[in-house]
């Protein structure tokens, strides 16, 4: 009995030899394949795979159309009309046409959305007929599209029939566990965890997708594992590999590695809205601006990439990267390693002899964060500084940013509409209920604030600009933030695969061909 | 017989009382699970709006309660990472722990008698000198070291076997088993040794102490008189003898293999319930972590009972008096 | 932080002093005649004095900063590095710390959290065990009754669960130097039940010989007839339990710093250095672990080895 089953199941593994199964790993597991309940890169990449927007990003990371053939913005700045793409189904047959829109939208825009936040400006979106949409803004929008790039199309009867109309992400639902997208695959296994399989949806539109008959996403956190594992053969490609790997993978046959630059600015923060030093009685030194340039003067950013990150990160200057569309050409260079002037600045502002502090870090967030906050308090060290080095999970990580258990911070952050705006929104503006929510320093300019509305609905570029590089010299100028780095982005894959690596860690199977 | 299994029993539910409590008072302080269910553009108010909807906003008191309710009707809740029922998820990664438990649990029983019995007869030879020493390698390295090193050999220096995961499995009604596929009972091999190498030892240790107090003792003694032959006397009689609190200790230790599992499954990405678990730790997912805990604590609390009355039924006054053996 | 590293001999109870005599001058003629046990005992004391000795011995101090360049980073053991032209003995870690250096001040933590945790677990455990023994009725079965709750989760789980609260509990500006008593409280508290168990045992035996009933008859304290009676009478295997205890205390250490709560890494104790060091373990820096992993394996194998040694000559039977 046992053999006979065990060729059995041999055979099955063997004869289909026109498939091709493309087994990849990453650490994180999407928690929801429901579009619109979870806002997190592992979710909405994975995704993209089965569930398409009106737009998409292209491998350029330009927007290109998807569901919407064309669109135009209606009026002077009333909203945007999208022309949709006829003749499309979903993975179950029924077809794709402006209710489901409106429906995507209202489902997206609900409370208990976690995408919410993309549809603030919207008023309404109406269907003008079966395949026009008309969805309508507050204010201009001139970079709408591009903000909607992850709004992702559920089918409105399907989604109803299942009792999924609304995104349940506490509780969960029909939708957590299963999918119905337009998109180049379906959802074929779902197994929270373990093992997320993908097939063609022999139905779909397009046309450009590589060659695997058969995708399986396994969760592998421990990324020592997970190289291991590709160099062992038992899967085809890893995101990330750890940077200290990268050289390694690089030189061993069979297995490669893709280097790109990422999204994401790792840099540090300062608490700027308390008077005391946590803990303590004590004044806050970083109320002082001297204090925080001369902490941007004795952190060894080189030093940083060379060792610990092993040269695959660039450093940065402004909170975004120079990719991003809205960088401030002119403001490019950051404050230079200089020890005698961060000594000078501290002497100046009162602070001759140092002060102990504490730096707070997350120790499972970014790469290798534990290790560059260690580095910086040596740095520190160097100029008298005394930091107290508290190093967490993230779990409790933004718990404690939020009651306010910090002097400094580690912070990174990936502009989600790739535009320079995104992070002043978030971590410039004064803190208020919607905006301005990850400014846990407490930063607070009367000129910026102003400034950022008028950024989000200046249509004429070049003003647009002229504003960016205004705050964006104010930030640097006030030291808002010590940017470090920009975090690199690093895949190993087997050598016959093919390809392509998108800067916001996306990971598009179309894009695939196994040979 | 009958008031002392009650009392045993009703101390058995207060013992496990009192373990929820202590681990849903600790809840609190592994982190705040609303962050990691909102994206990053979420407001304040969501967040309070998702905390009132998960009840976190509730002193950890009324939560507990709140869980004890639920559970003693058979629901533990739904996971707040996978959004469906943990008892659904505990079922689907059981098969993964208990075969994994099973296979290292054999593998230290007939390795671990073997090397006793050969280590107790030869107690004064090289051989068993050094099936000694090297024993003692083995629980002189924390688990994560020897899994991290077996990986590094056997996978990806040699590539004879998987680095990670189940390899294929097959399902029979209801229960994944890796047991019928080549590479799922290959996939078993570095975990099963990575997890029962302390038992084995462990086991070892104990066959060979007994089996030299049994030798000592009168009735072999007088076996040897009698002129039986030595194969006789080690097998038929002292090992008889040897093996009651061995299988005893076994059976008590057949839990802390599942505990141990934890370190094992997380070196080997075993898809199990202590993967989960730790899964769980990071990503706050309590209704996951408080069932894991209860589960754990009434097997373990399941275990001590049983062994309990079965000393209580065999001799009355032994009752309570079992002391740990293992070392 | 001094070492506390005196074994834990009988030396406050006052023993029979014949009994003693034996017992010690026994345990020299097994140990002159055990070649692996005094290899093991020289082995302990080597590693002991060096990490004692720390400070006097290690070329930098890796605990701190300032001393610290991030550009030594990775440099490889025997070699001079690239850009600044340092050398150092065992390599250097990422940060650019001597390798050698944090072995020392990483073992100091370590011996100094086993030693603590084990000496908490034993005080615990052979007063509670000595009560539940002695006393019986109600007191035994809670004491017995926690034990069981204590078992009911696997030491790990129990340390990782005190670790949790303590940490929670713990304002943020101290957590750094609070890791070390929470790690000793978390791993003392989980193993007490060990000792608690054996001393009960062996208590329920003493309490009905003659001479305890003899002594109760005379009326002497309860007090008295557990310390001068009934512990000495169980210090050999207690003491057998702590040897082997503050191996598993370390190993214990250990993996609790891989898991991520243990030692923080500006504070390094050798379970650090490897869960550090296994990170570097694909990429070429193989120092980094092996070289903590090497010295965790001395330390324990050798206490073990002793452990071992001691069990067999201090049980007459196996003579």
């Amino acid at each position: 009995m046992k053999p006979a089953l065990l060729l059995a199941v041999a055979c099955a593994i063997a004869t289909p030899a026109v498939s091709e199964t493309f087994h990849w790993a990453g650490t994180t597991d999407p928690n929801t394949m429901d579009p619109h309940a979870g806002n997190s890169a592992p979710v909405l990449g994975f995704l993209n795979n089965i569930y398409e927007g009106l737009v998409r990003r292209g491998t350029d990371m330009a927007i290109e159309p998807s569901l919407a053939t064309s669109w135009e913005p209606i009026g002077n700045g009333e909203g945007w009309r999208f022309i949709l793409r006829e003749g499309v189904t979903f993975h179950d047959g029924s077809d794709f046409n402006a209710e489901d829109v409106v429906f995507s939208y209202q489902r997206a825009a609900s409370e208990a959305s976690d995408v919410r936040s993309w549809f603030a400006s919207v008023t309404d979106v109406v269907a003008v007929d079966d395949y026009t949409v008309d969805i309508l803004t507050s204010n201009p929008q001139p970079i709408f599209p591009d903000s909607i790039a992850n709004w992702m199309m559920m089918d409105s009867g399907w989604t109803m029939a299942s009792s999924a109309d609304l995104p349940a992400p506490g509780e969960g639902n029909f939708a957590t566990l299963n999918a119905n997208g337009t998109g180049p695959y379906v959802l074929a296994e779902r197994q929270p965890g373990l093992e997320t399989v993908l097939e063609p949806f022999e139905g779909w539109w397009g046309e450009e997708r590589g060659n695997v008959t058969r995708g399986i996403f396994t969760p592998i956190d421990n990324s020592a594992t997970a190289v291991a594992a590709l160099l062992a053969g038992d899967v085809d490609m890893i995101n990330p590999v750890p940077v200290q790997d990268a050289d390694r993978l690089d030189g061993v046959d069979g297995v490669r590695l893709i280097r790109g630059t990422e999204a994401r600015v790792i840099m540090f923060g300062f608490s700027q809205d308390k008077d005391t030093l946590f803990g303590t009685d004590d004044a806050n030194p970083f109320l002082d601006v001297r204090v925080r340039q001369a902490v941007a003067h004795a952190i060894n950013v080189p030093a940083i990439l060379q060792t610990i990150m092993r040269g695959s990160a660039e450093p940065a200057a402004q909170l975004v990267g120079a990719e991003m569309n809205g960088f401030s050409e002119g403001l490019a260079m950051r404050p230079g390693l200089d020890l005698d002037r961060a000594r000078a600045l501290l002497t100046d502002a009162g602070y001759p002899d140092g002060f102990s502090f504490l730096l707070k870090c997350p120790n499972d967030r970014y790469i290798n964060d534990e290790s560059v906050c260690q580095a910086t308090v040596a740095m520190l060290a160097q100029i008298g500084l005394d930091a107290q080095l508290d190093a967490i999970p993230v779990s409790n990580y933004w718990p404690e940013l939020r009651e306010d258990n910090y002097d400094m911070y580690l912070l990174g952050w990936s502009p989600g509409t790739f535009d320079a705006e995104h992070p002043f929104r978030f971590l410039v503006h004064t803190p208020q209920d919607n905006i301005g929510t990850w400014n846990f320093g407490g930063y607070s300019n009367a000129r910026v604030d102003e400034l950022i509305p008028a950024i989000q609905s200046e249509i004429d570029p070049v003003a647009r600009q002229a504003m960016l590089d205004e705050v964006a010299a104010t930030v640097q100028d006030d030291v808002v933030y010590v940017p470090l780095y920009i975090q690199p982005l690093l895949w190993g894959a087997a050598d016959n695969i093919e390809l392509t690596q998108r800067v916001d860690n996306f990971f598009i199977l179309r894009w695939v061909t196994v040979e | 017989m009958l008031a002392y299994t009650i009392r045993r029993i009703a101390q058995s539910i207060f013992v496990l009382f009192v373990v929820g409590l202590v681990a849903f008072s600790m809840f609190r302080f592994v982190g705040d699970p609303v962050d990691n269910m909102l994206g990053q553009e979420r407001t304040q108010e969501d967040v309070e709006r998702l905390r009132e909807q998960l009840g976190l906003d509730q002193p950890f008191i009324v939560q507990y309660f709140r869980f004890l309710e639920q559970a003693a009707q058979g629901n533990f809740g739904l996971s707040y990472r996978q959004g469906r029922p943990v008892a659904e998820i505990l079922l689907e990664r059981a098969p993964a722990t208990l075969e994994l438990a099973f296979v290292s649990g054999m593998m230290a029983l007939a390795g671990g008698i073997a090397l006793g019995i050969f280590t107790a007869i030869r107690r004064r030879g090289f051989g068993a000198n050094v099936v000694m020493t090297l024993s003692l390698i083995g629980v002189s390295l924390p688990t994560f070291l020897i899994g991290i090193l077996l990986i590094y050999l056997f996978s990806v220096e040699l590539g004879w076997l998987p680095s990670f995961g189940r390899g294929e499995v097959v399902e029979v009604g209801g229960w994944t088993t890796g047991f019928l596929t080549a590479s799922g009972l290959k996939a078993l091999i570095l975990p099963s040794i990575t997890l029962g190498l302390y038992q084995m030892t462990l086991i070892m240790r104990l066959v060979r102490t007994e089996m030299l107090e049994v030798l000592r003792m009168d009735y072999i003694r007088f076996a040897r008189a009698r002129g039986l032959r030595e194969k006789s006397i080690n097998f038929r009689h002292a090992l008889k003898n040897t093996l009651v609190p061995v299988i005893t200790i076994t059976g008590l230790q057949l839990g802390s293999i599942i505990a141990f599992a934890i370190i094992t499954e997380t070196v080997f990405q075993w898809p199990g319930v202590g993967l989960l678990f730790i899964n769980a730790i990071q990503f706050v997912d309590i209704p996951v972590m408080a069932a894991y805990l209860m589960l754990i604590s009434v097997m373990f609390v399941g275990i001590n009972l049983i062994v309990d009355m079965l000393y209580f039924a065999i001799d009355p006054r032994l009752r309570a008096d079992r002391t740990s053996g293992g070392h | 932080m001094t070492q506390t590293e005196t074994p834990p001999t009988p030396a406050p109870v006052k023993a029979p002093s014949r009994l003693s005599r034996a017992w010690h001058s026994d345990l020299a003629w097994s140990f002159r005649r055990a070649p692996v046990a005094m290899i093991s005992a020289f082995v302990v004391i080597v590693l002991v004095l060096s990490a004692v000795l720390a400070p006097l011995i290690a070329p930098h101090d890796p605990f701190n900063p300032a001393t610290l360049n991030l550009m030594n980073g990775f440099t490889p053991p025997g070699e001079a590095n690239a850009f600044t032209g340092d050398f150092f003995f065992l390599g250097t870690d990422d940060q650019g710390r001597d390798v050698f250096s944090t072995i020392l001040y990483g073992m100091r933590i370590s011996l100094f959290v086993g030693f603590a945790a084990v000496m908490l677990a034993m005080v615990l455990g052979v007063i509670l065990g000595l009560l539940a023994g002695y006393l019986g009725g109600w007191t035994e079965t809670i004491i017995m009754r926690v034990a069981d709750v204590q078992l009911t989760f696997p030491a790990i789980l129990v340390a990782m669960l005190i670790f949790g609260i303590a940490k929670g509990i713990t304002p943020p500006e101290y957590r750094d130097q609070m890791a070390i008593w929470v790690l000793i409280l978390a791993i003392g508290l989980s193993d007490w039940v060990q000792f608690a168990r054996v001393v009960r045992g062996a208590t329920l035996v003493e309490k009905s010989r003659e001479y305890v009933q003899a002594a109760k008859l005379i009326g002497r304290s309860p007090l008295s007839i557990m310390l001068r009676h009934i512990l000495p009478n169980v210090l050999n295997p207690v003491l057998v339990i702590a040897t082997i205890s503050l191996a598993l205390a370390i190993i214990a250490e250990a993996t609790l710093s891989f898991l991520g709560v243990g030692a923080p890494p500006t504070k390094p104790s050798l379970g650090t250095l490897i869960r550090i060091g296994q990170e570097f373990m694909f990429s070429g820096e193989w120092w980094i672990l092996f070289f903590p992993a090497v010295t965790l394996l001395a330390l324990a194998l050798s206490i073990n080895l002793l452990g071992d040694w001691l069990r067999d000559a201090l049980n007459p039977k196996l003579r």
